[in-house]
């Protein structure tokens, strides 16, 4: 019975190359790895993404491909597993021979594929926002650095007249590293400690290495902290700086509305809310919190209005699998995963190669830049992207009103160090 | 609706332009309405000091008209016009009725008309066409600060208490004449107390040290938490006059020592208020676990029902919904309700709740359950495979994502009791808890259901023996217990998320405390859901840290049952078996 199944699988297998085979004799092809979950709890976020890098690689396709060879994805699904991803990775590159791989959303799936990325000299474009501290010579970071989301969300409240600033964020490393940098960051711009609500842990030498209030992933009880956010934003001028991740953010919303905080006294800015998450919020209780990312679906430009209209067509008559056409919303991570497939295109195209050592030799000379939905992004030297920064406020629709924009954002993935070293020099 | 009052007022204006004619049309304002249009006109397209300075003289009409404008400025609605022509910019608002374009008449705000072009024929825009005149959040807390003047005279009793605050806060001697002036006037017993908060709030930085000195002391009194900062701040400047900052420093100690009480009778609620929700949600599993003795994997996905349920009622409320499971698209429809038979339903959702869940368990009890009386570790499989499908099962009718559930506006906002917040929310799910736990033990214990019930539990065999029909009383109980599962999906929906996995997250602290309270033990599980809260309320609030205060409990749960591993109340009986 086993042999006879085994005698199909492989039939049925040769048949399947065959027929792609046979479907594409004629079109040079290169392969494109892409790399998220599609099952597990980071689905839910992973498979836009997915989509979108499908859409990009139709819309190239339809062109004239990357130099005439025409991309060909190579899905493979991560499973929400961290160390399943290392070894989804390792096929992608070893056995598939992938020219570039674009994927991974959670920091630890991008640490866990790192080490197989930079064995096998591969090639990873990473799309979402993150903390920083970390460069790998096989890695483009499209996603925005903390220096193009927090600071500038800080900076924007500073500029508001706000003076308490308290942190809340989900127990792990993102959160733990943008709460220390923008604690830091808040010192050197004369915010007094006791301005800085959440806590302090402090190691034996009496070095802060934590700061703000964590909660652990699903964490459902918030009365507690919005009690304590409500005495701390008693005196006015308060704000909050949310970096809750996932479905804690409803409960925590929903105690926050019942508790009376209104955006107007103390606004909440959220750096994981983007607007596919908010498709799964009560919106109309978070009219007028913020939210900062490097691209909004509300930008009122022709470019984003182009791309919306041709997302949509492209959705209406794709025939992938399992891609959902309704109720779909644009956001960041989405866009930042578009442009790096077209940063990579145009790389590839002036290296005249798909060699990774060439085209990374390309992208790092700087002045690869795409005229993206969000406006123009350059590919920095250190592998991060040049591109504008957006405040918005959150609308009962689940859409962002643009208040402010910081044009052309420098990425600057290390920023802990320098805030020590300007935080001594201040001391002194 | 603030809006659609003034554009009714419009309306009406307009009918009076039809009868009078369109020449007749600016006499049909009154002149100081026009000329406070006017004036928020110039505020409106001035900028910096000019601009505050006019916001305030706004702010000094009184007026409601200007309310409303500031009201629709803040919130983006009114929109800024170029006249082709003239090339002046005219601000407008839209009205709420738009055509079959999405488009909608603009209405002028200089004269409360439509807006015409040059030949007379009106304009109409969809919002992309124009400009917002925007705001920023320094602006917007100008605007507040007019807002709160205007609210000073506010029917409301709240808006008042919230104004008078706010402008103590602003650290703006200007106001405190206007406070004094309001505090002759004010019969209210809590506006009032925030005036004299507010008053000894702007006396802080008046340069008289004894007015300062009585201001502390009247602070410390009054117990306010918001001017602690401004109270240390002047306690540690090293240029205060000695007498105040010391004066200063007793107060501060007087509100820490406030705090601290606020702390604790805040976290005595919060317990209670968390124990509740324990206690409703694991009520359900007492029955099906405790009592039955099915290990119940599937109880998480009751509570999903039920909050499923409720999503589907208050969209049925709403504008209706379509679902499309398995490719089958079909609609519900809507009733439109608005009002407060809107905000009633989630009193229909609870019943409802109830009975589709109750329901589910019946059918779930029919179709496997039954089977597995003898065998309850494999009731422990079986209920699992049943969650995964179950959970599935949600995914395909409502999508993978969390759906939203608007809470009604009663269950929203709380009360404050010397600074002590109640959320309407959690008080009613203490009242919630009490009353089924209250339903529960009167249908155990008074009724012949619950007589063959308890029979049953005890020994099946004997019950059967004794003519009572085990089948229907076993079917009952577990419909029973699925359905006290969708109450706690009910109110669920209310504080959290509604999505496939909202079982899960439940699932273990249910198990948790109906094993602690002693399984086969009701009044165990009502012990063991308070403490559990209270545990883990006090520990946050002693450790500022939520996930160190998950750790203990949990540790505090391993080693107690380790020493008592019956629960609380360990069921005693002279069965061999046990």
């Amino acid at each position: 019975m086993r042999k006879t199944l085994s005698c199909l699988f492989t039939v049925g297998a040769f048949m399947a190359v065959a027929v792609t085979s046979s479907l594409r004799a004629d079109d040079k092809v290169v392969k494109v790895g892409i790399l998220h979950s599609l099952s597990g709890t980071m689905a839910i976020s992973e498979t836009s993404l997915r989509d979108v890098l499908l859409f990009a690689f139709d819309e190239i396709n339809a062109s004239g491909g990357v130099m005439g060879y025409k991309i060909e994805p190579d899905i493979v699904d991560g499973a929400s597993n961290w160390p399943l991803f290392a070894e989804k990775a390792k096929q992608l590159l070893e056995e598939d021979k992938c020219a570039v791989v674009f994927g991974c959303w959670t920091s630890v799936s991008r640490k866990s594929v790192l080490p197989v990325f930079e064995k096998d000299n591969g090639m990873l474009f990473y799309p979402v926002q993150y903390e920083g501290e970390e460069l790998s010579k096989n890695i483009f970071y499209t996603a925005e650095a903390v220096n193009q989301q927090a600071t500038p969300a800080v900076d924007y409240l500073l500029d508001q007249g706000k003076k308490k600033f308290y942190l809340i964020g989900t127990d792990y490393v993102y959160p733990q590293t943008t709460n220390l940098i923008l604690y830091k960051y808040l010192l050197l711009h004369g915010v007094p400690v006791e301005n800085i609500g959440g806590g302090l842990r402090k190691d034996d030498s009496g070095k802060v290495i934590s700061a703000g209030k964590y909660v652990p992933f699903g964490h459902t009880d918030f009365q507690q902290i919005v009690a304590e956010i409500k005495q701390f934003a008693a005196s006015g001028d308060a704000c909050v700086i949310n970096t809750i991740n996932g479905d804690s953010n409803v409960p925590f919303f929903k105690e926050v509305v019942a508790a009376g905080l209104t955006p107007s006294d103390c606004p909440v800015v959220s750096f994981s809310l983007a607007e596919d998450e908010l498709r799964s919020m009560p919106t109309k209780d978070l009219v007028g919190e913020l939210g900062c990312w490097t691209y909004f679906q509300s930008i009122k430009t022709p470019g984003n209005k182009a791309f919306l209209e041709r997302w949509k067509s492209w959705l209406a008559t794709e025939s992938y699998p399992g891609v959902v056409k309704e109720k779909r919303a644009v956001d960041s991570p989405m866009v930042l995963s578009y442009d790096g497939v077209y940063l990579w295109k145009a790389a590839v195209e002036k290296a005249g190669s798909f060699d990774v050592d060439k085209v990374r030799a390309v992208l790092e000379a700087g002045g690869i830049s795409f005229a993206g939905p969000g406006g123009t992004v350059t590919m920095q030297a250190n592998h991060h992207v040049t591109k504008n920064v957006y405040i918005g406020e959150t609308k009962a629709d689940g859409q962002f009103k643009i208040i402010k924009t910081f044009d052309q954002v420098y990425g600057e993935p290390f920023l802990l160090k320098g805030l020590d070293d300007k935080l001594a020099a201040m001391s002194k | 609706m603030k809006h659609s009052r003034l554009l009714k007022s419009v309306a009406l204006v307009l009918l009076g332009v039809l009868f009078a004619g369109h020449a007749l049309a600016a006499p049909s304002i009154a002149p100081e309405e026009s000329a406070l249009r006017q004036k928020f006109i110039r505020t409106l397209l001035s900028t910096g000091a000019q601009q505050q300075a006019l916001l305030g003289e706004l702010a000094d009409s009184g007026s409601k008209l200007v309310r409303d404008l500031l009201t629709s400025w803040t919130r983006g609605e009114i929109y800024l016009y170029q006249d082709p022509v003239t090339s002046t910019t005219v601000p407008l608002l839209l009205e709420d009725q738009q055509d079959a374009n999405g488009k909608a008449r603009g209405i002028r705000i200089d004269n409360g008309l439509y807006l015409t072009d040059a030949s007379g024929k009106e304009l109409r825009f969809t919002s992309d066409d124009l400009n917002t005149a925007d705001t920023d959040m320094r602006l917007r807390s100008t605007i507040q600060q007019a807002f709160d003047m205007l609210s000073l005279a506010d029917p409301d009793v709240d808006a008042r208490q919230n104004a008078v605050i706010k402008l103590g806060y602003s650290q703006k001697l200007q106001y405190l004449p206007i406070l004094q002036a309001r505090l002759t006037k004010e019969t209210n017993a809590g506006v009032k107390r925030a005036l004299y908060e507010g008053i000894a709030l702007l006396q802080l930085s008046t340069s008289d040290s004894s007015v300062r000195i009585g201001a502390t002391q009247k602070l410390a009194n009054l117990g306010s938490i918001g001017s602690l900062d401004t109270l240390r701040q002047l306690a540690a400047n090293k240029t205060t006059d000695p007498a105040v900052a010391r004066a200063a420093t007793n107060a501060v100690e007087a509100i820490e020592r406030h705090i601290t009480w606020v702390n604790f009778f805040g976290t005595l609620f919060h317990s209670l208020s968390l124990g509740s929700i324990l206690l409703v949600v694991a009520l359900g599993l007492a029955i099906t676990f405790g009592l039955m003795g099915i290990i119940n994997m599937a109880h998480g996905e009751m509570i999903a029902v039920g909050a499923y349920t409720t999503y589907l009622v208050e969209n049925i409320f709403g504008d209706g919904i379509t679902l499309s499971p398995f490719g089958y698209s079909f609609t519900l429809p809507g009733l439109h309700a608005s009002g407060w038979f809107y905000q009633s339903y989630f009193i229909f959702a609870i019943p409802l709740s109830f009975l589709t869940a109750a329901l589910t368990g019946l059918a779930l009890e029919r179709s496997v359950i039954r089977f597995l009386y003898r065998r309850p570790l494999e009731s422990l499989l079986a209920t699992w495979g049943v969650s995964l499908i179950l959970q599935q099962l949600f995914r395909r009718i409502f999508g993978a994502n969390n759906v939203q559930v608007n809470s009604p506006t009663w269950l929203l906002g709380h009360f404050a009791v010397n600074d002590i917040l109640f959320g309407y929310n959690r008080i009613f799910v203490i009242v919630f808890a009490v009353v089924i736990v209250f339903g529960t033990w009167l249908l155990l214990t008074k009724t012949p259901l619950g007589l063959f019930i308890r029979a049953v539990m005890q020994n099946r065999d004997m019950a059967a023996c004794m003519g009572v029909r085990t089948n229907r009383v076993n079917m009952l109980t577990f419909a029973f217990g699925s359905g006290l599962a969708g109450l706690a999906g009910a109110f669920l929906s209310q504080i959290g998320n509604v999505g496939p996995s909202l079982g899960q997250s439940y699932i273990v602290d249910s198990f948790m405390t109906v094993v602690v309270g002693g399984v086969g033990n009701l009044a165990g599980t009502v012990y063991s859901a308070l403490g559990i809260g209270t545990a883990d309320e006090t520990l946050q609030q002693l450790l500022g840290s939520p996930v160190m205060g998950k750790i203990i409990v949990l540790c505090a749960i391993i080693l107690f049952l380790q020493w008592k591993p019956g629960g609380l109340f360990a069921a005693r009986s002279r069965n061999l078996d046990n």
